[in-house]
């Protein structure tokens, strides 16, 4: 006779110790004497230094008060937010002119504005959205935060600049109003939708030079003050230097890594030895060399922008790390995608561009935010060269004379700051891979 | 990082210094300053009394107000001025490379300084000197009676040399608790991790000041380096130099001659002291030699005042001030038994 039941077991519950919080805290915390004293401890010294910070940084704490005697008389042991408060406008803008304080505002809130269409699903051309960003805001932005006389080339760029935001918000308002997109309604609403493609296309390029034309008019009457670059600084400044790195160590990493996988000798020994040679070195002595060795070598008097000489130190410097990640991430391309690739017919950069770089980048993106995040704190390097960046600033604090000695708390509030940066970043890299890799969880 | 940039410093300066003869000038100082419209002046990382930063993104202090001056002398405005902030490290190769015109920073005049590194020194517009100070119960008095104390000192600078001669030549056997930064120096200190603290008399006002109950430290009378702290300007340009001496030597002399700020312009107008007529130039040709308007000792002390009324309002009892008493000191002027003297201006 068999042993089977013809009914089906009735499902129990799971066990109390495997579903209710006791249970849990049974298991993980307390299973034995040894455990339970260790938890015991842990809680002891989590307790100790949660209510310590919590009595220095907000019951003791000061924050509002003329100087740093006016802190101690309130508290002696508490912390003085005051001085860090009273320094606001010296850690975000630097010593930027307090009264154009609100074009760095509204530079960065055109930089949003012109990239969340990028986030939004229904929004169609963002390849030309994201080229837009980069080839026209440097401009726009550059021109705002430095100031003083447009050239004809800026004048240029400034209107092309315009136009393209303003091409760029008109199609994301069309896209999520009408799901198509600003040509396509275009056309449509002049009624030409059935002209053949030539005609279509010349409408809208002469619609395009119609805005440009208007644009180039409307900045011809005005003009922004002269600010010089020496008064940039605080978290601007470290936003500045690190975003123009961060946007072009991607382009110069990759071409520096396809130069030193190349078969052209001349094209790998240079690239190889120009990646070598930068990432041997430490980055302080590149922004040395490239502030004070430089100089040296030209006229008399002749001194070019320090800014400028920091910003292509630290972009030569990071295109060198970001080859390397490249690199990493085109090694592990199977052969078979290359030879598949040149078996359809195409070319290297047919190859590199569709189907190599596509997969390769997907893979190197914990890599690559990585060196960004890096790339933003190394960048406070510059305060040692006499930039101030937000470290600097946040330095600076101590030494003013109303609040002399006053160094935990600026590097406190910095050392928050910075973490809220960084970890928007890490998360926003954690959501890309998912995004990217929808299907194919690792 | 920190030896690799001393490294980079040192091969840099060798540099200069071997090239530094060699670097004609083609125009001078003065004509390059005034074609560009401003005077780039250097000074460091903000240090309290000498060169600061406030709030709102200006710079003050003793050594600004000598940048100032210059502007003034040479522009009739203190605005025509870019500060620059140089590092410790690079300080004499950014004057000797062409990138300032003049430093104005807590820069003590030494012999090597002066004769090897291709710039030159100007008169010193303040006199520090190395100190300790130690808490007021401690019972000690003098720095002999530091027999065995940990002293917290700044690591790098010549202040824990001294220290370290100090000790040997006065058998005292002091052990020596360094860092980089000086905050942390204070906090040890505070803390009670050393008996006293070393470092030049004048930063040790300003952060006896800032601790919490400043009555609980005091200074100690002994005073163990010189520390004539001065301008500098390139070597080889005779003129610039001429300028920016006589520019610090007006601020000097306008004290003793009773110049203020304030009364300038009565002066100016009613004086009849020779003196003041021949400084404020309204009468003699003084300006000539120095190629400026005869204005430019009115613009100075019209703009930033005499020295006298710079140091009460930097280093004295002001309220951007960092306490450090004038009288009897080395920085009162030489009519009141200190060091601050000026040629006389004829």
């Amino acid at each position: 006779m068999a042993i089977v039941k013809a009914t089906k077991t009735p499902v129990r519950p799971a066990p109390i110790s495997e579903t209710s919080v006791f249970g849990w805290l049974q298991k993980n915390l307390f299973s034995s004497a040894f455990n339970t004293a260790l938890t015991l401890f842990t809680l002891f010294v989590i307790y100790l230094t949660v209510s310590g910070v919590y009595g220095w940084g907000f019951v003791d704490a000061t924050f509002e008060a003329e100087n740093r005697r006016e802190c101690y008389d309130n508290s002696l042991t508490g912390a003085c937010w005051a001085g860090v408060i009273d320094w606001f406008d010296n850690i975000f803008y630097g010593r930027y002119p307090r009264e154009e304080i609100w074009r760095i505002n509204f530079g960065g809130l055109l930089l949003v504005l012109w990239m969340a269409p990028l986030w939004m699903s229904r929004v169609k051309g963002k390849i030309l959205v994201g080229a837009s960003v980069v080839v026209f805001y440097p401009f726009l932005a550059g021109y705002l935060f430095a100031g003083g006389d447009k050239g004809l080339f800026m004048q240029i760029m400034v209107s092309g600049a315009i136009v393209a935001f303003a091409i760029n918000m008109a199609n994301a308002v069309v896209s999520v109003l009408r799901n198509q997109g600003l040509d396509a309604f275009v056309i449509q609403s002049l009624g030409k939708n059935t002209a053949p493609d030539k005609t279509q296309r010349n409408i809208l390029l002469l619609l395009t030079a119609v805005t440009f034309v208007a644009a180039f008019l409307w900045q011809l009457s005005w003009t922004a003050t002269g600010v010089s670059w020496t008064k940039w600084g605080g978290l601007f400044l470290t936003l500045v230097i690190s975003g123009i790195g961060i946007a072009s160590a991607l382009p110069g990493g990759i071409i520096l890594a396809l130069g030193r996988r190349s078969k052209l000798p001349i094209v790998r020994i240079l690239s190889t030895g120009f990646i070598e040679v930068f990432r041997s070195v430490p980055l302080i002595t590149v922004l040395f060399m490239a502030t004070t060795m430089f100089p040296l070598f030209m006229p008399e008097g002749f001194v070019l922008n320090k800014l400028v000489q920091v910003i292509i130190a630290v972009v030569l410097f990071n295109a060198c790390y970001m080859a390397e990640t490249v690199r990493a991430g085109l090694q592990a391309i199977p052969k078979g995608q290359f030879e598949g690739a040149h078996t359809i017919g195409l070319g290297y950069w047919g190859t590199m561009g569709l189907i190599i770089m596509p997969q390769a980048l997907k893979h190197m993106i914990p890599n690559i935010v990585g060196s960004f995040i890096g790339l933003l704190k190394d960048t406070t390097l510059v305060s040692i060269i006499g930039l101030f960046d937000i470290l600097g600033m946040l330095r600076s604090i101590s030494k003013d004379v109303p609040w002399l000695g006053l160094h935990k708390e600026p590097l406190v509030f910095g050392a928050i700051l910075f973490f809220i940066i960084c970890f928007a970043m890490s998360k926003y890299s954690r959501h890309l891979e998912v995004k990217l890799s929808a299907g194919r969880k690792h | 990082m920190k030896l690799g940039t001393r490294l980079a410093s040192a091969a840099v300066l060798a540099i200069v210094a071997s090239s530094g003869a060699t670097v004609a000038t083609a125009q001078s100082t003065l004509e390059i300053v005034k074609e560009r419209g401003h005077l780039r002046c250097q000074v460091g990382n903000p240090s309290p009394g000498y060169y600061n930063l406030d709030s709102d993104g200006n710079w003050y202090g003793l050594d600004v107000s000598v940048c100032q001056a210059v502007a003034s002398a040479i522009f009739g405005d203190k605005a025509k001025l870019e500060i620059q902030s140089v590092s410790t490290q690079a300080r004499f190769t950014a004057l000797a490379n062409g990138e300032s015109d003049m430093l104005s920073r807590t820069a003590t005049w030494t012999m090597t300084r002066d004769t090897q590194l291709g710039i030159d020194f100007l008169s010193p517009n303040f006199y520090d000197g190395q100190g300790f100070t130690v808490r007021a119960d401690s019972g000690i008095n003098s720095a002999m009676e530091l027999a065995g104390a940990k002293v917290c000192v700044t690591t790098g600078t010549t202040t824990e040399l001294n220290l370290t001669d100090f000790s040997r030549v006065n058998d005292l056997g002091i052990s020596n608790v360094t860092f980089e930064d000086y905050n942390v120096r204070d906090d040890t200190y505070l803390n009670g991790g050393c008996d006293a603290v070393t470092g030049d008399k004048s930063s040790m006002a300003g952060n006896i000041a800032s601790f919490p109950v400043p009555s609980d430290h005091k200074i100690l009378p002994e005073t163990l380096s010189k520390e004539p702290l001065a301008s500098a300007v390139r070597h080889g340009d005779s003129a610039w130099r001429d300028i920016v001496q006589w520019s610090i030597f007006a601020l000097i002399n306008a004290e003793e001659l009773g110049i203020t700020q304030a009364n300038v312009d009565d002066m100016k107008a009613n004086s009849t002291n020779p003196n003041v007529r021949r400084m404020l130039g309204t009468e003699g040709n003084l300006n000539e030699g120095l190629g400026l308007d005869a204005d430019w000792a009115y613009n100075i002390i019209k703009n930033v005042g005499n020295y006298g009324e710079i140091y009460e309002t930097y280093m004295g009892t002001g309220p951007l001030g960092i306490g450090i008493e004038r009288a009897g000191s080395l920085n009162a002027l030489w009519t009141d038994g200190g060091l601050m003297y000026s040629p006389p201006m004829r």
